[in-house]
């Protein structure tokens, strides 16, 4: 193995090789300094392999022939191995990235690039306290320096800020210095670590003034003015390395020196932590100019990097595994999106829809934005649910909240900016990609991956990078290429695969939804045969969603859970992305669902009390005080997926903007999701009581107001699909009813309803984007008179609001029979009259689904329509065929379904005989009914043809009334606000107030985030101040620590 | 006047951090167990007499190595800074009509400049016997360039022959220190070279080859520094 | 003795920044800074003193044999010494940075610089 003093030394060598070659030779010095950092890369790397299969063989390196504390010695350990690459890394490839300023500027600023790596090194290998100053000094004049390879002015002022800065914390760094020396007697760390306890009791203001100058080098909130400023206007690459490699070696150092104080110090570092986290975070939602928020991001990260610091009392093995995990994450996001705002030409964060018409360096994006905020499958991820566990495990949930919140705001940020890459109005020039700055991009990508890969490797819940479903979704990625129609032929055909497979390892429940998301979702993606082109980003978007749903009904424990539920969140968000207008829903759906997601992540830490390997069926036993608690958070989760009312408001714009063969995804298959949780929770938690409440009686209100306000809702509407969407948020409130009503019919009404609801909302979805697409326009007012000219439609649209209303003969009367028997044996009164009053409403917007579209007058442009497009009519005559089967038989589906309910709820199922179906209140015969009804029906139509013969085709205009004759269609056809009687009356039920609630904390934080960031005034000599009131400031407040309290 | 205040009771604070340490100092009576080990051994393993020069290039030898690089960053940022403005610069040179330096002031130059640079030789090539070093030595060779610099303003220097003596002396150090490696105990590891007698010139290993150089080095670089600076003025 | 040059270099580093923190003209800045370097330094050199003794080099006037008894401790002057140095060259970098901003905006005044904020 190469020494590692080799990482100093040839860095250090060259610098002052390039010295001796003539200032015309800059080819020739570029390539020494890329050879260089390639070098001492190689060394790096080749430590990491080597001392990860060797652990044991960390190194102590002496220099000068003496042993320490009388020479310095450094140490080569895995951490430092693994640090030691990053920080090489970086530098090589900013050193690719910077290729053609470099050379403009000559050999002397390739030989402080050189130098400001090998400082870097330096701080992550020493253990001398003195060496480590000497090093960070280095640092500071190497960043003064770089700071003027961008040659704008505005850096000059930065950089000057950042020198008054490090000035200030040079002075109490080296004060902390002597006097720790002075006490201990030596400057080596470790031996200071292990003087720990009687340097803290005779002086620990010494260790205090060491402590808190290494804490301000990582440029804490709120006193880090000057590194703002510098992450604003330096060269992107530059900043790269600064955030990247430099904040890493700060870290690491105090990681080193927190040793000294002991664990009584680690509270300051995750108060530090915590507060820069949450306010870096909080400022980060104001800015709009991309530099600077990502400095604000970096600032953030390594907040929270800190406090995990801080926690390390708790986190014992794994220490390593999440600070790293959180770490390389950072890194590698962070660089890669300063590598990214490199390509940009302009400032502001609008400026970035550049990027639009590049999908790999999209791709890009979205890798490292999910990087930085852990989304699986990458490290962040791991590292965040071991280090949530842990902490619930020692009882720290205030720390938890604050983490999960500041991840929050992270999130909404970070998303929005992306939804502004996609969506905003006015598109920037095509980003320019020259070939040395993307090849770094690109290489920063597959680090990326490759780390999410190895962490997977790492962890003890498995490799998520192993798991098929999500494999095949990435498989996508090189096949953009292709044309829509192949890949969704090799879509329709995965999914349909994986089903086959998996059939026999399905329990009832699990195949029922697997039936709807498998097999369901390759009906509705047959829809998707229409798409000409090649639909780049629609694939791999929706098989993660699928990946995460197939994953979801197969997770036995709490991580895979988990995993899936982010997954199927993430891959949606792409799919409600694609929508025209659909950037404010799809941001608020995603903050929705991973707030929701968040819950759910604190819910199975208290669950498990610490263990972060948690089986689901474990649920049942957690203990008593915790339990309830656990029930409250896990059921919110899935309330947000499910959309009950206070947490819905995502759901109609999401729905309604999404492209036509996604919504029906979205309403029929995705909400399922959250439905499955419930039967999860449900079946594993039982009944819990929260001060004497109930809390599956709670649910059952929630679910029977949601029904209500959702049709209430829904009939105002004047768009066909919004119209849809509060539609479904209405029958996810009967869904959940059911489930609360904990009884054996109550279930089963609640999974017929799972199949109904897919089946006819998924129809209708699809047939009103069929009439959109051929009208224009999804407004029902401008349509009319239909029927004639798209008549497929016009049958799917009646068998499905026969269906959705629960009149005979179809299965929607059955599940209304299966929902009354329910509610006979249950006690409830008032939810019960509320969901009752709830069906009637639905009769009104279902009818003027029908009516408007279909009925009434034609309108003038729409009289050479033709049907909607054969592949969206063909699912939806499928669905057809499907509903009339599953009327007439309906025990195809539900006797398994009913016997294993049979062990949650042994008494009260049904029996199915032949073809009746008995329950203890009565019977009911689906092919009795459907005779019935269809005797009546063929009787009526007879007659009605036979009337016929004798009648006259009359003209549309062929009417006068009141002495006026119309010419116009819209004048007759009685179709906008419709309802406005029952808006007058019922209006005051239907106010947006949780919208206006929403709004409001929203509006708050980006209040609050407007009005505190003036804090950074721009002035330097503020900014210093700012520092020294910050460390007089923690000397205050920790002063409990000095004397041991 | 806020801000003022501000200062005030921040400094305050401060103050009285520095008043807790000062009063809780207790001053040393004997060598903590570092100077003890430095006293004992600093002239047999090393073999200078000098035992801060000791301290300096051989046992923490790194911090000196890091030392001498940030003098060498600094020198090439100012080369780079202020480079860049001097082309700028060249665009309208003004010749301002400047009285020349007085015979005396220059002849006392010419005979105090060769006698400071002795000095500072002397001092950095005594820096294992006596009191001073690499360090030292060349911030008075600096001076000397300073002082030609104050009175002959119109004087050319070359910056070649700086950058040369910079990379140069640079490069000699590192290598020497990576000969500690391969040859004697570890990284700028002085016992390569023998030993010697205590008190002799020619002892104490590398150090007199090693402070040589720096002195060159550093007295190259603050001349650097010093030179650009004078250059910026509006000539 | 010791108390004095401490009382001294702290005296020293407060009033450095008390004039960097209240100065507006960058120069002054700076060369308060330099005040308060040269306080952290006599707070270094102080440290290491031990009455009644010499400096640690050895010759006639100070054998090896004795050095042990009659020594002060020399690192801190050797840790002083690198923190000197590396002072300057901090200072010298910002007096470059000083001269840009001067030529760039010809003022130095230090409340001028405020285009990067919040």
């Amino acid at each position: 193995m190469v020494d590692a003093l080799a990482i100093i030394y040839l860095t250090l060598g060259t610098a002052f090789l390039l010295g001796l070659l003539r200032d015309e030779w800059r080819i020739l010095a570029y390539g020494i300094t890329l050879l260089s950092l390639a070098m001492v890369s190689g060394i790096a790397s080749t430590w990491v392999w080597h001392l990860a299969d060797n652990p044991a063989e960390s190194v102590e390196i002496m220099t000068a022939g003496a042993s320490p504390p009388f020479a310095i010695n450094l140490r080569m350990g895995l951490a430092e191995a693994a640090a030691l690459m990053l920080a090489t890394l970086t530098g090589l490839a900013s050193t690719i990235f910077l290729k053609d300023t470099l050379l403009r500027l000559g050999r002397r600023a390739m030989a402080v690039l050189l130098v400001f790596i090998m400082a870097i090194c330096g701080i992550i290998l020493t253990r001398d306290i003195f060496n480590l100053f000497v090093f960070f000094e280095l640092v500071v004049i190497a960043t003064a320096g770089l700071v003027l390879l961008s040659h704008n002015e505005r850096s000059l002022g930065a950089g000057f800020k950042y020198l008054m800065a490090s000035q200030v914390v040079s002075i109490l760094l080296l004060v902390g210095i002597i006097f720790n020396y002075h006490v201990s007697g030596s400057l080596n760390i470790d031996d200071m670590a292990g003087m720990s306890d009687m340097l803290i009791q005779t002086t620990p203001l010494a260790f205090f003034l060491l402590f808190i100058a290494l804490i301000v080098e990582l440029k804490p909130f709120p006193a880090n003015g000057w590194a703002l400023d510098i992450y604003e206007s330096a060269h992107p690459a530059f900043s790269a390395i600064l955030s990247a490699a430099a904040g890493t070696a700060s870290l690491f150092a105090v990681d080193k020196v927190l040793a000294i104080g002991g664990d009584s110090w680690l509270p300051v570092a995750t108060g530090i932590g915590v507060l820069s986290f949450i306010g870096a975070n909080l400022f980060a939602l104001a800015q709009t100019s991309d530099r600077r928020l990502l400095g604000y991001s970096s600032v953030a990260q390594i907040g929270l990097i800190l406090a995990i610091i801080g926690q390390r009392d708790i986190l014992g093995d794994s220490y390593w595994l999440i600070a790293g995990g959180v770490l390389l994450a950072h890194a590698v996001g962070k660089a890669g999106l300063f590598w990214l705002s490199g390509l940009i030409a302009e400032r502001e964060l609008t400026a970035w829809t550049a990027l639009r018409d590049r999908p790999l360096l999209l791709f890009a994006f979205i890798s490292f934005i999910a990087l930085l905020i852990g989304l699986p499958p990458f490290p962040g991820f791991y590292a965040k649910w071991e280090l949530i566990h842990l902490l619930a495990g020692a009882d720290r949930i205030a720390l938890i909240v604050l983490i999960l919140f500041g991840a929050l705001l992270e999130t909404a940020y970070l998303f929005r900016w992306f939804g502004l890459i996609l969506k905003h109005d006015e598109v920037a020039e095509k980003a320019p990609c020259p070939i040395q700055k993307v090849v770094v991009i690109y290489s920063a990508v597959v680090a990326a991956w490759s780390l999410a890969y190895l962490w997977g490797e790492l962890s003890v819940f498995g490799n998520l990078m192993h798991a098929i479903p999500l494999l095949f979704a990435l498989l996508f990625l090189p096949l953009e290429g292709l044309p829509a129609r192949i890949k969704n032929v090799l879509a329709i055909g995965g999914l349909v695969t994986w089903f086959i497979l998996q059939y026999p390892l399905y329990d009832p429940l699990q195949l029922i939804f697997g039936a709807i998301i498998l097999p369901g979702g390759a009906l509705i993606l047959l829809a998707s045969f229409h798409n000409q082109g090649r639909r780049i980003g629609f694939y791999p978007a929706a098989l993660w969603m699928f990946a995460g749903l197939s994953m979801l009904i197969v997770a036995e424990d709490s991580f895979t859970f988990f995993a899936a539920w982010e997954s199927l969140t993430i891959g949606s968000y792409f799919l409600i992305l694609r929508g025209k207008h659909s950037q404010p829903h799809a941001q608020s759906y995603i903050l929705f669902s991973l707030g929701g997601a968040f819950l759910m992540l604190l819910g199975f830490a208290l669950a498990s009390a610490g263990n972060p390997l948690f089986p689901l069926e474990s649920l049942t036993t957690v203990a008593e005080d915790v339990a309830p608690w656990v029930f409250i958070l896990l059921a919110l989760g899935m309330m947000t997926k499910t959309a009950a009312i206070g947490v819905h408001i995502w759901l109609p714009g999401a729905h309604a903007e999404a492209e036509t063969d996604v919504s029906p995804l979205l309403s029929g298959i995705l909400l399922k999701a959250g439905l499955f949780g419930l039967f999860i929770l449900l079946i594993y938690m039982g009944r819990q009581q929260l001060y004497g409440i109930d809390l599956t009686h709670v649910l059952l209100w929630v679910g029977a107001i949601s029904a209500l306000l959702g049709n209430l809702m829904a009939i105002y509407q004047e768009d066909a699909k919004r119209l849809l969407a509060y539609s479904s948020i209405a029958q996810m409130g009967y869904a959940l009813f059911g489930l609360a009503l904990m009884n054996h019919l109550g279930w089963l009404m609640a999974l017929m309803f799972v199949v109904n609801h897919y089946i006819y909302k998924s129809m209708l979805f699809l047939s009103v984007g069929g009439v959109a697409k051929r009208t224009g326009t999804k407004e029902m007012y401008r349509m009319g008179g239909l029927i004639t000219l798209m008549p497929l439609s016009f049958i799917a649209v009646l068998i499905g609001i026969i269906a959705v209303s629960g009149v005979p003969p179809l299965s929607g009367f059955g599940g209304r029979w299966i929902f009354y028997n329910a509610i006979m044996s249950a006690e409830y009164r008032l939810p019960m009259v509320i969901i009752f009053l709830a069906g009637p409403i639905a009769f009104l917007y279902l009818f003027r689904l029908i009516h408007t579209i279909f009925l009434g007058q034609l309108k003038d442009e729409h009289r050479k329509l033709k049907e909607a497009p054969f592949w969206i009519i063909l699912p939806q005559m499928i669905y057809v065929a499907c509903l009339m089967v599953f009327a007439l038989a309906p025990g195809l589906a539900l006797r398994h379904v009913d016997a294993y309910i049979d062990n949650f709820f042994p008494r009260n199922g049904l029996n199915w005989e032949g073809l009746t179906i008995t329950s203890t209140y009565g019977y009911w015969s689906p092919v009795s009914i459907m005779i019935v009804v269809g005797v009546i029906f063929a009787t009526l139509f007879a007659w009605l043809v036979f009337v016929n013969r004798r009648a006259q085709k009359v003209k549309q205009f062929n009417i006068v009334f009141a002495a006026e004759r119309p010419y116009r269609p819209e004048t007759t056809h009685f179709a906008w606000n419709f309802f406005a009687p029952y808006r007058k009356a019922l209006g005051f039920m239907t106010q947006p107030l949780v919208t206006r609630f929403w709004a409001t904390v929203a509006e708050s934080l980006h209040t609050s985030a407007e009005l505190f960031r003036r804090l950074y005034t721009g002035d330097g000599q503020t900014y210093a101040i700012q520092l020294l009131g910050f460390v007089v400031a923690v000397y205050l407040l920790s002063s409990g620590v000095f004397y041991g309290v | 006047m806020i801000k003022r205040f501000t200062v005030f009771l921040i400094l305050l604070a401060l103050a009285a951090i520095f008043a807790q340490l000062l009063f809780d100092y207790v001053p040393d009576s004997s060598l903590n167990q570092t100077g003890r080990y430095y006293a004992e051994n600093a002239a047999d393993e090393v073999g200078a007499a000098n035992i801060v020069t000791a301290i300096i290039v051989s046992y923490r030898g790194l911090d000196t190595l890091g030392e001498v690089t940030v003098l060498f960053l600094t020198a090439a940022i100012i080369g780079l800074v202020l480079s860049r403005d001097r082309s700028q610069q060249q665009t309208a040179p003004e010749a301002v009509n400047r009285p020349g330096p007085g015979e005396l002031l220059v002849t006392g130059s010419y005979l105090l400049a060769p006698l400071i640079l002795l000095f500072g030789a002397y001092i950095f090539i005594n820096g294992h016997l006596t009191p001073g070093g690499g360090f030292q030595g060349g911030a008075i060779l600096a001076s000397a360039i300073l002082l030609l610099l104050l009175t002959r303003p119109v004087k050319h220097f070359s910056h070649r022959l700086i950058t040369l003596l910079e990379s140069v002396s640079g490069l000699v150090f590192v290598i020497v220190g990576v000969l500690g490696i391969i040859l004697a105990g570890g990284f700028l590891d002085n016992r390569i070279l023998p030993t010697g007698q205590l008190g002799e010139l020619l002892s104490a290993g590398t150090i007199p080859i090693i402070y040589s150089f720096i002195g060159l080095k550093v007295g190259a670089e603050f001349s650097s520094m010093l030179i650009r600076l004078a250059e910026t003025e509006d000539n | 003795m010791e108390h004095i040059a401490l009382a001294t270099g702290f005296l020293l580093i407060l009033i450095g920044l008390y004039g960097a923190l209240t100065q507006r003209d960058i120069l002054r800045m700076i060369v308060a800074f330099t005040i308060a370097n040269t306080g952290v330094n006599l707070v270094l050199v102080a440290v290491g003193y031990i009455r009644g003794r010499s400096a640690p080099i050895i010759n006639d006037n100070l054998p090896a044999a004795e050095a042990t008894a009659r020594m002060i401790d020399p690192l801190p002057q050797a840790l002083v010494l690198t923190a000197i140095v590396i002072g300057v060259g901090i200072t010298a970098l910002m007096l470059a940075y000083a001269y840009k901003l001067y030529i760039l905006r010809g003022s130095l005044d230090i409340s001028k610089i405020k285009e990067l904020k919040w």
